[in-house]
């Protein structure tokens, strides 16, 4: 057996660098990591902490291979696959983990340091926000400290840590203008065949496709932001800014859902447009859904996966897993007329039996009343508008026959208990109806010039089917709360209206604050994470580049690379000084060859030439002319002339 | 006092200073024969602002020296005998009462000289003793609370003889590190010592001979040492020699800082003295035995017993760069 030896504790110095780089580069993942896998990785890191500080001995090999097996399972079993963001950063960890008890040299801590930066670039994969970018450059900054702080302990140099991280800090910044050569001008592929495969398990945000208004008793009003609009022109009114998503029309009494969502060829061919143009770009947050949101009604869009359903909402074919942008032209003026069969009209019109029966007895006996369907859709907001209802995002849980609950007992609720209360109204006296569920609002930044729709806009509007207008948009919530509709919940939050619906106004510094960085992340999201193939071919195009292509991006990158790389060298290269060469000591060197004697170690050059002297007096006064000049020109003060004497005396030097 | 009265006092100027030292050089060469070298290097010791310790047996001409020096340099000059019942008041002197002023007034002691003697200091008990390593020190004396400053230039002349002898308190080595030099000034070679036989009165020659220097040239050349050129190579030279001596398994305290310090200093004064452009390293070879002599300890196991062969041993292991 092999006697096994403790380390020799060279690594204890840097290892704490090491290990801080690794922790550093690690935190970013543990929120989506197994509990199991950190504490692998602490409880490795302090073993191996252990074994360094005592000069144990590391942990045998069959141990190691034990650990790293049971590791691997641990990951198939917490995540039931080894690919993807999740597993593999798992993975990556937990070789960090396990390579530090087998890390003894050098050469080991290496590889902990490039683990280091690929869990940095890991958690890229995951998350790019811009407000994690400064913590990963200094994660970055931190694993190059820990890379200086080993060399040095090798190098047996003494630089203080400061020091340190000045100088990774400057090597940061000398790979700064090699990094946007590349990020530039490396060629962008349109359908990334390096996808990231996402976490399909993850929660939706966004909207629902269902609404059962009156199962929830509150809604939840979430800043975070749905979309961001930039207008090639004017906004439209705050009152035209409706974002169709998708559409319900199937109601059993208390819930509303739709279609999933499918192509309808015929659908644009349905829609007449009249007035000026509204022309715009959307980019989208993911939603992990179909649905694509745009202005009341979208007439065209420019992705090619973006298609219409038959009740004219957009969807694109796969789930927006990422941030995707998209740019679209519609029409504040618009009629929707398709045929209304048969078919369609039961579609639409369908209540179930025996349900909300008070809400059926009331319209009917109000359509009664009216005069046709359009003074009857009127009748009914007016009954809205003047007896007493009220808006409030806190409205009392209805139970079953939620409609008859609303109607006439609780009189509370939001966009959707209206919406969902004048679909049935109509629905009960031969009306066809639906349900638009979407966005209204948003809120201008003044900071970005582009609107911003949050989770919070999120809204729910009615559309009735009227014989000579087609389908028709109602707003029920603007009949009971105009305010909602003309400034938005944001707009109606800041100036204190919203106080009566249970919101509270936010603080107008801290507002201004969120606008300032949300302007700063739209920019982030445009320029730097939507630097796709077009924005590179426009960018580089405008740089100067005439049709940009991949094999001159390449070439061009390839170019300034090797400019970059040569013009560092060259200012490196300038920088350096070699140690002057001391020209004396060759020349003297040169006259004791030429004498044949070689200097004793410790003997003078006095003690030397009277040594040489003692074999002729000629020999002994070209030694003494030699000795003088050279002394006087090797430990005198600086003169040139001494060199060009000494150069002298040595050529003229005769054995 | 004694000064050199025939000399102008004003500043010499790099080739006056040349030849006032040779002339004090040639001086001194003609009372002591034969030790030129121990003469160049008791005048480095001193414009290196050293002290000088001079262990020899009696009769080899230390006193000689002392005396020569201060009146070849124009000093000032006190001889201190020191014997085993010297006390401190007896070289720093004592403050008296007088009856007529009413008050007490200081009388300086012999130590207030710009040459002192310090004959066999090694006699005096240590208290003695150090009373005049603190004034060596400190150059100054304080007496009753009161301090008097030594006179400018202040140099101090040690006899020792070698502590086999009865009757002695051999100076420490933490005191013996004071000094900047330890001489052994050894017999005359036949030629000095006939020379001495068949010559004049040492004594009576030693009352003719002038003064070259005064002390305010003496604290001109002490300036003028302290800006000799030390070229790179020769500081590597320096720091060469002091690692040597304290990695040397021959040597168990090798120098210190205020050693290599020292080697610098008397190195630039021999140079100066010399007339070398910068210090050359025959200077530091020249000066090692005397100041790095007495500060090296050989380790219990040498084969080097004696101060000299281990400075010798350290210059010959010691490659100049």
């Amino acid at each position: 057996m092999v006697k096994r030896t403790g380390t020799d504790g060279s690594l204890l110095a840097s290892l704490p660098w090491t290990l801080a780089a690794l922790a550093f580069s690690l935190a970013p993942h543990v929120q989506f990591l197994p509990v199991w896998i950190t504490v692998a990785f602490l409880a490795c890191a302090g073993w191996r902490w252990d074994i360094e500080r005592h000069r144990r001995a590391l942990p045998r090999p069959w141990l190691r291979v034990v650990l790293a097996l049971v590791c691997f399972l641990g990951v198939l079993a917490s995540y039931e696959s080894v690919s993807g963001v999740g597993p593999g950063s798992a993975l990556l960890a937990i070789m960090a983990a396990l390579k530090l008890l087998e890390t003894r040299k050098r050469r080991d801590q290496f590889v902990l340091l490039f683990i280091s930066i690929f869990l940095v670039m890991a958690s890229l994969l995951r998350e790019q926000y811009l407000w994690s970018l400064p913590y990963l450059i200094l994660a970055v900054v931190l694993t190059m400290t820990a890379w200086l702080r080993m060399s040095l302990a090798d190098d047996g140099g003494e630089t203080s840590v400061k020091q340190s991280f000045k100088t990774a800090g400057r090597l940061m910044l000398y790979a700064t203008p090699l990094m946007l050569a590349m990020w530039i001008l490396f060629p962008r592929i349109a359908t990334p065949f390096w996808a990231i495969p996402v976490d399909t398990s993850s929660a939706t945000s966004g909207l629902s496709d269902r609404m059962s208004p009156g199962d929830i008793s509150s809604l939840s009003l979430s800043d975070a932001v749905a979309f961001r609009v930039k207008f090639d022109g004017d906004a439209p009114d705050p009152i035209d800014r409706y974002w169709r998503g998708l559409v319900l029309y199937r109601f059993n009494g208390r819930t509303w859902s739709g279609w999933e969502p499918i192509m309808a060829r015929s659908a644009r061919e349905e829609l007449l447009v009249a007035g000026e143009p509204v022309r715009y770009q959307v980019t989208m947050e993911p939603t992990r859904q179909q649905w694509v949101f745009a202005l009341d009604i979208p007439f065209e869009w420019s992705r090619s996966e973006i298609f219409m359903g038959p009740q004219h909402q957009l969807a694109k074919e796969q789930p927006i897993d990422q941030r995707m942008a998209y740019q679209a032209t519609s029409y504040t003026r618009y009629q929707i007329t398709p045929k209304m069969t048969s078919y369609s009209r039961t579609r639409y019109t369908r209540l179930p039996a025996k349900s909300n029966p008070r809400t059926v007895e009331l319209a009917q006996s109000m359509r009664r009343a009216s005069e046709d369907d359009e003074s009857f859709a009127k009748a009914v907001l007016q009954r809205f508008h003047e007896e007493e209802y009220f808006y409030t995002l806190r409205p009392p849980a209805l139970g079953s026959n939620p409609v008859d609950r609303f109607m006439f007992d609780t009189r509370r609720g939001f966009c959707e208990h209206y919406a969902s209360a004048f679909a049935v109204m109509m629905r009960a006296v031969g009306i066809p109806s639906r349900i638009v569920l979407g966005y209204q609002g948003g809120e201008m930044n003044p900071m970005g010039r582009y609107l911003i729709v949050r989770q919070a806009d999120a809204h729910a509007w009615t559309e009735i089917w009227l014989p000579n207008r087609g389908w028709h948009r109602v707003d029920p919530t603007a009949a009971v709360a105009p305010e909602r509709i003309e400034f938005g919940i944001t707009g109606a939050m800041l100036s204190g209206i919203a106080a009566s619906w249970g919101l509270a106004a936010p603080i107008a510094f801290v507002h201004r604050m969120g606008l300032t960085w949300d302007a700063l992340n739209a920019k982030w999201n445009d320029w730097i994470l939507g630097y796709g193939p077009d924005k590179q071919d426009s960018f580089l195009e405008w740089l100067g580049m005439d049709e940009p292509d991949w094999r001159k991006m390449m070439l061009t990158l390839t170019f300034l690379i090797a400019a970059l790389v040569g013009l560092i060298s060259l200012v490196l290269m300038m920088r350096y000084r070699p140690p002057p060469k001391d020209h004396a000591a060759l020349l003297y060197k040169k006259f004791t060859r030429k004498a044949g004697l070689v200097p004793n170690c410790g003997e003078t050059p006095q003690d030397y030439a009277s040594r040489l002297g003692q074999d002729g007096e000629e020999l002994a006064a070209g030694a003494d002319r030699v000795t003088a000049q050279y002394l006087s020109a090797r430990y005198g003060p600086p003169n040139p002339a001494a060199m060009d004497l000494l150069r002298a005396a040595v050529a003229g030097f005769k054995n | 006092m004694q000064r050199g009265s025939t000399l102008e006092q004003l500043p010499l100027g790099a080739d006056g200073q040349r030849v006032a030292i040779d002339n004090a050089r040639k001086s001194l060469g003609t009372i002591i024969l034969g030790k030129d070298e121990k003469i160049s290097l008791s005048m480095a010791c001193l414009l290196a602002r050293g002290h000088l310790l001079i262990e020899d047996l009696p009769g080899l001409g230390k006193t000689m020296l002392a005396q020569a020096l201060a009146r070849v340099l124009g000093l000032s000059y006190q001889r201190i005998q020191f014997t085993s019942d010297l006390l401190p008041a007896d070289i720093v002197g004592v403050s008296i009462f007088r009856q007529s002023d009413g008050e007490f007034k200081f009388q300086p002691g012999p130590v207030f000289a710009q040459l002192v003697l310090a004959d066999e200091v090694n006699r005096a008990t240590p208290k003695a003793q150090s009373a005049l390593l603190e004034a060596m020190e400190e150059q100054q004396v304080s007496v009753d609370g009161q301090t008097h400053a030594l006179p400018e230039p202040f140099f101090v002349v040690a006899t020792q003889n070698p502590s086999d002898q009865i009757g002695t308190f051999p100076l420490p080595e933490s005191q013996l590190d004071r000094f900047l030099m330890r001489l052994e000034l050894g017999y005359p070679n036949e030629e000095s010592e006939r020379a001495l036989i068949t010559g004049r009165d040492r004594r009576q020659m030693l009352e003719e001979i002038e003064a070259t220097l005064s002390p305010e040239l003496v604290t001109e050349l002490q300036e003028a040492v302290e800006k000799v050129h030390m070229s790179g190579p020769l500081v590597d030279y320096v720091q060469a020699l002091v690692r040597f001596t304290r990695e040397s398994p021959d040597i168990e305290t090798g120098l210190s800082p205020r050693g290599s310090l020292a080697l610098v200093a008397a190195a630039k004064a021999h140079a100066f003295i010399l007339h070398h452009s910068g210090v050359f390293p025959d200077d530091v070879q020249a000066v090692f035995a005397a100041v790095a002599g007495h500060r090296l300890k050989p380790a219990s196991g040498s084969s080097y017993r004696s101060p000299g062969e281990l400075s010798r041993h350290v210059l010959d292991s010691v490659a100049i760069p």
